[in-house]
């Protein structure tokens, strides 16, 4: 959901986000060395770094989330499996002449980005789940010590098929071809290792009109979201790294919280807006706190200590106080709307891909979802589904590829 | 298109035959841009006219081949020592372009020009050298399958099916027995055994005809084996099925009478070797076609007892251009799935048992696609 964070510096973050997307990142990160083609000019960065792409990167206007169980049978065949994702999401992000097979075998490449698919077109990320460190593979003294299964909480209602899994990829483009193609391709090559548990699709809205683009409620999302480009913070915030007690292998990675939230919008549809403002404790229009005027005024909670103007069960109030001890509790949100059908009582399914990186799940995720247990805008939402995952570390360089940390 | 047509047409009409770093609007087209470009030549007079010793290059490029005869031409590139091929263009009509993509590792090639009602011709050999791409790091070099090398196959193929189709009869016919006796316990017992002897003979379906649908039709259960099911499984009485069952009887006598007499046309084995699976997948796996026995497994069983009996056959022709050892392993795996899976009803696979058998399925069908490009027919001389 609309879950906040501290905001600050909003509005110098857009202007970074600008550099960001012509290569500040990729200096920061490595360039890719395997690159093909021409990376388009929208490319935010290469594949190769030293954390993946899809955490601090600019969200692009379509994603999908595949949660798959792995079915290979033992080490060697997940070592396998982690070696043919890293090179075709390599493949697949650079673009490029795909390779001519002569009279050996059907084409390599499904053509439905052309002869020779652009690079840059993709931006793709790799998680696990804690199941993955079962006695299948042998890895439970490497799993990441703060990943756990998603447990209910009080106001879910969970659907078994739609969570968990033991991998998951993002995927994200700015067209569903893109998307389309990915997938394709990336199952093609490991239809064998890994079968699709649950899936889901999602896209960004623009902003409307201006701002941070809005979700299905109409208000604003991620206002708040702590600054991607103070890497301090991040490092703060996101990324694990030596001296959190995580295995080696789990350094550069991340947390990542998926839920699937439909939203009850015909419901909601029939709240008052002032309601609907109160439930959330920002304007509709301009997204501003209600004791504000624009979007990115800080709400001033002490100067409304009983809740007069920001009521204290308020979205925005509970999930984050904006108070020194719950600092270290704000997670990147960078969720992504999701529209699919309707339901047995003619309503439409529509919600939220609500995803959170965070370095702690327990301190960040966990803390503001306790919080926010009971608050009023649960009557217009359910959470039905998604999991815990652990963002594995970047693939540096040609001669890495995912988790080879974790299986050398 | 009317400017890509216009490009390709002056493309085949250019008499300048040197070789060419790409640019030009025909070469656009094809989006390889920024590859090396070659121009090659066919016609009668002259195959592969426009490369030689000393343009050349190793590495990924591009061959625009462009067909100057008045005929239509396969052209292929070989190594002449072994004749394999590592590209080819097929039915490439006269004054027309087509790109031929390409990696060439060291080494020496030709192109082998084949019009129709005309003697191959192969060019001259090309010794490519250049740095970058080792020997055995080029596309992959098959050497052709021709109508005759897979004639021995199709008539073993065709032995086979005509020593199974007695036992089929006789399994029809006893179907045919407990159905008109009522006896509905021993009809659904050898519905299923009936069922499966025919499911076996996976690569002969085309071959079969029309006359397939009748008997197992995968979309309905008005006829064949599936109506037979229908009744017995969903009515629970033979009652009004000897009709049904009779039919069937008297259309595998007849595929039985016909068998001596149907010439199996060679090229399609190797398009079965893959498609019998694909179409369990799609049939089977799925519980398309169950229509209340609940046996979608053992039909699967039954289908991978036809794709070893075609692959057995074939292995000789497979074993030097695909990676048979995958093959075999990936064969292996969906035969013990099915076996831990044991004869249950799709319906009752638990999720981990459902997705294990998805995945050895997906990975078999992927392992066995190469099987049917190689395997292809294709003319040499």
């Amino acid at each position: 959901m609309a879950r906040d964070a501290v905001g600050k510096n909003v509005a110098r973050r857009s202007v970074l986000a600008g550099a960001l997307a012509t290569g500040a990142a990729a200096a920061l990160t490595g360039a890719s060395a395997a690159r093909a083609s021409t990376p388009s000019p929208a490319a935010p960065r290469g594949f190769h770094g030293a954390h993946q792409a899809g955490v601090l990167t600019p969200k692009r206007r379509v994603a999908a989330f595949v949660s798959f169980d792995v079915t290979a049978g033992d080490r060697a065949g997940l070592a396998d499996l982690f070696g043919a994702l890293t090179d075709r999401v390599r493949t697949l992000t650079a673009g490029g002449v795909p390779e001519p097979l002569g009279i050996s075998a059907p084409p390599a490449d499904s053509g439905v980005l052309g002869p020779v698919p652009p690079g840059g077109l993709l931006t793709a990320l790799v998680a696990v789940g804690a199941s993955l460190f079962d006695e299948r593979f042998g890895l439970a003294a490497q799993r990441p010590v703060r990943l756990g299964t998603m447990p209910a909480f009080p106001d879910d209602d969970l659907d078994p098929s739609v969570c968990h899994g033991d991998l998951l990829l993002q995927l994200e483009a700015d067209d569903t071809d893109v998307i389309a193609n990915a997938l394709r391709d990336i199952a093609r090559h490991t239809r064998g290792a890994m079968q699709v548990r649950w899936r889901i699709d999602g896209f960004a809205s623009p902003p409307r009109p201006v701002g941070t683009p809005r979700n299905l409620m109409g208000f604003r999302d991620g206002t708040a979201n702590p600054d991607t480009t103070d890497t301090r913070l991040m490092d703060q915030l996101l990324w694990v790294d030596a001296g959190q007690g995580e295995p080696a292998w789990a350094t550069d990675g991340s947390y990542l919280a998926v839920r699937l939230i439909r939203m009850l919008v015909e419901f909601w549809d029939r709240v008052g807006i002032t309601e609907q403002e109160r439930m959330f404790g920002r304007r509709k229009d301009s997204g501003a706190p209600l004791d504000g005027q624009t979007e990115t005024d800080t709400p001033d909670f002490g100067a409304d200590p009983t809740g007069d103007v920001i009521p204290m069960d308020s979205h925005m109030r509970l999930a984050n106080p904006r108070t020194a001890q719950t600092a270290e509790q704000r997670l990147l949100r960078r969720g992504f709307n999701y529209d699919r059908g309707t339901d047995a009582d003619g309503n439409l399914d529509m919600g939220l891909v609500f995803c959170a990186f965070q370095q702690d799940l327990e301190r960040q995720f966990v803390t503001v979802q306790k919080r926010l247990a009971g608050e009023p805008l649960v009557d217009y939402i359910r959470p039905f589904g998604g999991g815990y995952f652990f963002v594995l570390p970047g693939v540096r360089d040609a001669n890495d590829r995912y988790a080879r940390g974790l299986l050398g | 298109m009317a400017l890509t047509g216009a490009a390709v047409w002056q493309l085949s009409g250019g008499a300048g035959a040197a070789p060419s770093a790409g640019g030009t609007s025909g070469q656009q087209a094809d989006g390889y841009s920024g590859l090396p470009h070659t121009l090659v030549q066919v016609s009668p007079g002259g195959c592969g006219a426009g490369w030689s010793s000393g343009h050349t290059t190793t590495g990924l490029q591009v061959f625009d081949i462009s067909n100057s005869g008045i005929a239509p031409a396969d052209v292929q590139l070989v190594e002449p020592a072994s004749g394999a091929v590592v590209g080819e263009v097929e039915g490439l009509a006269p004054n027309r372009s087509r790109p031929l993509l390409v990696r060439l590792a060291a080494g020496s090639y030709a192109f082998r020009c084949l019009q129709q009602d005309v003697d191959a011709a192969t060019g001259p050999t090309v010794k490519v050298t250049g740095a970058g791409t080792g020997a055995g790091q080029g596309t992959p070099a098959v050497v052709p399958v021709t109508q005759q090398d897979l004639i021995p196959a199709a008539l073993a193929y065709q032995h086979w099916v005509a020593g199974q189709l007695p036992g089929l009869v006789t399994d029809v016919d006893a179907l045919h027995s407990a159905v008109a006796s009522g006896d509905l316990a021993g009809a659904k017992q050898r519905w299923l055994t009936a069922h499966l002897a025919y499911e076996r003979l996976g690569a002969a379906y085309g071959a079969f005809g029309d006359v397939d649908d009748e008997i197992n039709g995968p979309r309905s259960h008005d006829t064949g084996f599936h109506g037979v099911e229908y009744g017995l499984w969903h009515q629970g009485s033979t009652t009004g099925l000897e009709p049904v069952a009779a039919k069937l009887l008297s259309d595998v006598r007849g595929l039985e009478a016909a068998w001596p007499k149907v010439q199996l046309d060679p090229a399609v084995l190797g398009v079965r070797a893959h498609e019998i699976v694909e179409n369990a997948i799609e049939f089977e796996l799925s519980g398309r076609t169950d229509y209340g026995s609940d046996s979608n497994l053992a039909t699967v069983g039954a289908n991978l007892d036809g794709t070893t009996e075609v692959l057995t056959l074939l292995r000789p022709l497979l074993i030097s251009r695909v990676p048979m050892p995958r093959i075999d392993a990936a064969m292996a795996a969906a035969r013990a799935q099915l076996t831990a899976a044991g004869n249950t009803p799709l319906g009752s696979l638990t999720q981990p048992q459902r997705e294990k058998l998805n995945a050895v399925f997906g990975d078999l069908v992927e392992q066995l696609a190469p099987v049917a490009s190689v395997l292809e027919v294709r003319r040499t001389q």
